[in-house]
């Protein structure tokens, strides 16, 4: 069952990327003064809003496995804060080379830059500090309560922008500038893709937690007998 | 410009893509070694059984 | 009431404990010492910018000298099993947290308030210029970093490559409030007061204090015991 559900929005997904690359390279024109690297956007922005999607569902999973002590919910963290982290690196990335068109300069060290840079070494420090602990119920809970810490940083890394003057850009496509409509749909359609190649990704990466479980259980019984 | 720009721009998407390859190509690496594991694993227990 | 007292008692056992033999102390100073001289000589001190930065050099210092004292903050329970007998006592998880946190910044602070006259002479820096804002900002900085340091040596008591780990994990989760605490000793020693431009990282400092502090309140002992 879940084996479909995987394939389903695995293909949906991959068909809203192909409509999208097609739509950004080949249909939406140059922007007025950036020239052809603002479609950049169309990933830069998307990644980013997963990446803070998937740290949010990590939250509500860590704080489900304190109260619960289900360890479902800690395989769900962990699989969930991997592909967040991906999704966070391609952002870091992207926005990156883009500033290096438009600003000359690869970093910076801006409220919004810093904060997402310190995102991602915290949810990696989250990984670390799971690997460093091998008996599960402590590794659940130690990771998940570092977990309820290193979230802290994602509402400051959204309103950075608001909250200081910031090299980043002003936001874009809920601020107040006027946007072309064809682009903020490409932008949206992105953004949907994005979140399916997610959920997609995390779903793989949680059965390869199952499986690891199981195995470690079982190598558990076999050694026992 | 333009084309220094087309590069640039290239070289980002590229980049983004290829994070998240890395990051399914781990993903695949780690499934075709825990298949092992499962596999020696069980037969270590049927063969534990068959004794 | 209760919940005060207990407080105290575990406060003033941290601090009786550490004063006995002051061995994160005096390394704490030392190391801040050490860390100033030798930044001395990577600046140079009567360049015009090393003046205008070493505000923030100064907050280096003290995250990593502190860090001595925080990382042993709850490791010094382990032998002879006093972790056990703390989770065993009939205190709630947190008032032991306070009570060393308290203690931690104590400790802390008194290393920062001896440092920083040391600070004023090698970088020739006049810090007393608008001292009571600069110790508010000192007292609120120093508070910020200690409860992380000190909850998160709750957190890595047990596992593998502690003193590796804690660090590692305690540092990215600092930088808000040291930022904060940076950036607003280096406008306090160039003379600017708080308020205005300032006051938004018057305000993160202040917002990241009191969300950690009763982050850790809470989770101390879920942390410990589970």
């Amino acid at each position: 069952m879940r084996e479909k559900l995987i394939y389903g929005l695995g293909i949906v997904a991959a068909v809203l990327l192909a409509r999208n690359l097609y739509s950004i390279f080949m249909q939406l024109p140059d922007e007025a003064s950036q020239g052809m690297i603002y479609r950049i956007i169309f990933f830069h922005v998307p990644a980013a809003i997963t990446a803070m999607l998937c740290a949010s569902v990590t939250l509500i999973t860590s704080v489900a496995y304190l109260l619960t002590k289900n360890l479902r919910y800690d395989a769900i963290s962990v699989a969930v804060t991997e592909v967040g982290l991906a999704f966070l690196a391609a952002n870091l990335v992207t926005g990156s080379i883009w500033g290096r068109i438009i600003w000359g300069i690869w970093w910076t060290w801006d409220a919004r830059l810093t904060s997402a840079l310190v995102c991602w070494l915290l949810y990696a420090g989250y990984l670390m500090l799971r690997r460093a602990i091998e008996e599960p119920t402590a590794r659940a809970r130690i990771s998940a309560v570092f977990n309820i810490f290193a979230f802290v940083d994602v509402p400051i890394v959204i309103f950075s922008i608001k909250w200081w003057r910031t090299q980043h850009p002003q936001p874009v496509f809920w601020g107040g500038g006027k946007i072309d409509p064809d682009m903020y749909l490409t932008a949206v359609l992105n953004l949907v893709a994005l979140i399916l190649l997610a959920v997609v990704l995390s779903l793989i990466r949680l059965r390869q937690e199952e499986v690891q479980r199981e195995i470690d259980s079982l190598r558990r019984y076999a050694h026992a007998v | 410009m333009d084309t220094r720009n087309f590069t640039f721009m290239f070289y980002g998407f590229l980049a983004a893509w290829l994070i998240l390859v890395i990051y399914v190509l781990s993903l695949v690496s780690r499934e075709r070694k825990i298949s092992e594991q499962l596999k020696g694993l069980k037969g270590l227990l049927d063969d534990r059984d068959g004794k | 009431m209760d919940f005060f007292r207990q407080t105290l008692v575990i406060a003033r056992k941290d601090l009786r404990a550490e004063l006995r033999t002051k061995e994160a102390i005096n390394a704490a100073l030392a190391f801040s010492l050490v860390i100033l001289v030798l930044f001395s000589f990577a600046f140079d001190p009567f360049e015009k910018e090393t003046i205008e930065m070493s505000g923030g050099l100064l907050w280096i210092v003290f995250a990593f000298a502190g860090t001595l004292v925080l990382n042993r903050s709850f490791a010094r329970e382990i032998p002879n099993d006093c972790l056990d007998a703390l989770i065993a006592a009939p205190i709630s998880g947190s008032a032991l947290f306070l009570g060393k946190a308290l203690a931690n910044f104590v400790l802390v602070i008194s290393v920062e308030l001896v440092s920083l006259p040391v600070f004023g002479i090698f970088y020739n820096v006049h810090w007393t210029t608008r001292i009571w804002s600069l110790l508010l900002v000192l007292a609120l900085g120093t508070w910020g970093f200690t409860v992380i340091g000190t909850i998160f040596s709750a957190l890595t008591v047990n596992i593998r490559l502690r003193e590796l780990m804690a660090p590692l994990l305690v540092y990215p989760m600092l930088i808000p409030v040291l930022m904060s605490a940076m950036k607003l000793t280096m406008d306090l020693i160039a003379g600017k007061p708080l308020g205005g431009e300032n006051e938004v990282w018057l305000r993160l400092m202040v917002a990241f204090d009191v969300i950690f502090t009763s982050l850790s309140l809470v989770l101390l002992e879920t942390v410990l015991v589970g």
